[in-house]
């Protein structure tokens, strides 16, 4: 899809979904109706830039990705009879006439396929490349190169959650209400993980992977406006939205990790900051605050800041102490005593870290590198270059160990001979 | 018929990397990234041409925990490893047309860019053949 034009690529993921949808509610076969939109986009793809997009795309994909899909059922019909005969009996010109007319549906019809791509019964990273092809318009390989796997492997990936799905038998239906929370829940947790992989890029040097952060914007987006009342959902984005606008001062010219403090805010995309500070801003006094949400306010506190002295700390340490209440994970705990060290003072912040040690210890370098953080603010300089050396040797990653080694570094050993040991 | 490329490297190797205070040769953000970026377009050079099957990094051995028996009994211990002794640092595992393949495209890692004026005549790679029935055991 390289060579296709913007305009047309956007219409095609926007539509993508929409397609899918109309054709799982009527027909199900949620596997093979996938296989035959992919092959619609594809069509698409090569023929509209030469012959124009069609005045109603919608239509025209629903019909090219019906006539597939009958296809599709009739060889399946080879192995199983009896679901060629339910095939064999719609004609295609009844399956279209309602969708292209019915179009709030259409909106339904993707919230829909959302809740089945994040599945509860799929695995994460089943979930994960399924709702990116599924609902992101993504092909294969597209999600294959951003995740760096082989293509065959993103296509087992795939057809194996497919399968999983059409074992299971879930009908496609929004779920019962007793059930909706949890499957929104899971809805949002993937939209998240995926931001995550392409933000805090574990594989590559300097690719932050820009087309995973903008697939999840753009799917938490889409989210939003189906469910434009729900605060979580209105947090999730908000917190991408302001921590993706951090991106660009993020890493230095060879990849390396720039630290919030040290970043040029210069740099900080200001358009998407206002548009998550303003989200969080409407979402926040309505109603039961989630930890999305909570996370968005505390990330608009720090982009707000002309200046790391600017930064509203009592305010944050508020909002991590409400967080803490929702999630007591160790690293809500750690970050909560980065807080209160920047309102009551670093010895303060390094006895909350006492207390969380014992149990964070082994295997994470973050709590060292917090503890060096603070030692070093408290004036403790040999101290706190053990802590950093300490936080290199846990750290895995080599961008972290370099920067831990050159924090380090600043802060010049005194007369200890075999300062490299 | 599948191949597997085994990278080397040894604790000082990962230390020079990671800009470990006293390790050599230095490598700066610059070199690191340099060579970051060359293996990534080597290996998405192997993705285009559908040769392709798996490929990943290792830690450093200091993280690495050695399973042992002990009076009949499976005992874990940290770092098993002399600084110096080269041990696994990757794999990467084609699926090409012949040996010679394999190693022409192992060989094309003889580029990869290291700092100044450090020696390359420690430089090599192993190519190995896959025992067959492995097969779609991965992914």
């Amino acid at each position: 899809m390289t060579t296709v034009p913007d305009h047309i690529e956007d219409l095609l993921r926007h539509q993508a979904p929409r397609v899918l949808g109309a054709l799982v509610r009527r027909y199900g076969h949620f596997d093979l109706a996938e296989d035959a939109v992919q092959e619609a986009l594809v069509a698409a793809a090569t023929r509209w830039p030469a012959e124009g997009v069609p005045q109603r795309p919608r239509g025209w994909l629903l019909t090219v990705a019906s006539r597939r899909l009958t296809d599709l059922l009739r060889a399946e019909s080879a192995r199983r009879r009896r679901e060629a005969t339910v095939a064999a009996r719609t004609a295609p010109d009844e399956w279209l006439a309602p969708a292209a007319d019915r179009p709030p549906a259409a909106s339904d019809d993707t919230l829909v396929l959302l809740f089945l791509c994040c599945h509860p019964a799929l695995t994460p990273a089943g979930q994960i490349a399924l709702t990116l092809r599924a609902v992101g318009g993504l092909s294969t390989a597209e999600i294959a190169r951003a995740f760096l796997v082989p293509e065959a492997t993103m296509t087992r990936r795939i057809s194996r959650a497919k399968q999983t799905i059409a074992a299971s038998g879930v009908p496609f239906a929004p779920p019962v209400r007793a059930e909706y929370a949890a499957r929104l829940g899971a809805v949002l947790r993937v939209l998240y993980l995926i931001f995550n992989e392409g933000y805090a890029s574990t594989a590559g040097p300097r690719l932050a992977r820009t087309e995973l952060t903008g697939a999840a914007i753009r799917l938490t987006r889409l989210v939003h406006r189906l469910l434009p009342a729900d605060g979580e959902v209105a947090g999730l984005l908000a917190l991408m939205l302001l921590t993706d606008a951090r991106r660009p001062a993020r890493t230095g010219p060879d990849g390396e990790l720039v630290p919030m403090a040290e970043q040029d805010r210069g740099r900080w995309d200001a358009a998407a900051i206002a548009e998550g500070i303003e989200l969080v801003t409407a979402a926040l006094p309505r109603g039961p605050t989630g930890p999305y949400q909570l996370q968005a306010a505390i990330a608009a506190l720090h982009d707000e800041a002309a200046s790391p002295a600017d930064t509203d700390w009592p305010q944050i340490l508020a909002l991590y102490e409400v967080l803490l209440r929702i999630d007591d994970s160790p690293v809500v705990r750690l970050n909560h005593a980065v807080a209160v060290a920047m309102v009551r003072g670093p010895r303060a912040g390094l006895d909350r870290l006492d207390a969380l040690d014992a149990q964070a210890r082994r295997g994470d370098h973050r709590p060292d590198a917090v503890r060096a953080h603070l030692l070093e603010l408290a004036g403790d300089r040999d101290a706190a270059r053990r802590h950093y050396l300490a936080a290199a040797q846990r750290a895995l990653s080599l961008p972290q160990q370099r920067y831990l080694h050159a924090r380090a570094a600043r802060l010049p050993a005194p007369d200890e001979p075999g300062a490299q040991a | 018929m599948k191949y597997m490329i085994l990278l080397f490297g040894s604790q000082r190797d990962y230390d020079a990397m990671a800009g470990r205070p006293g390790a050599e040769p230095a490598w700066t953000g610059e070199d690191v990234g340099k060579l970051a970026e060359f293996m990534q377009s080597w290996w998405a050079e192997v993705v285009e041409s559908g040769e392709a099957v798996d490929a990943q990094g290792l830690t450093a051995p200091v993280h690495a925990r050695r399973v042992r028996l002990v009076d009949g009994v499976p005992v874990a211990t940290d770092g098993p490893y002399a600084e110096t002794q080269e041990v696994l640092a990757g794999y990467n595992i084609v699926d090409c047309a012949s040996f010679d393949r394999a190693v022409e495209i192992a060989a094309r890692l003889a580029k990869a860019p290291h700092p100044e004026g450090m020696p390359d005549d420690r430089w090599y790679v192993d190519v190995r053949p896959v025992a067959d029935n492995a097969e779609e055991s991965l992914a």
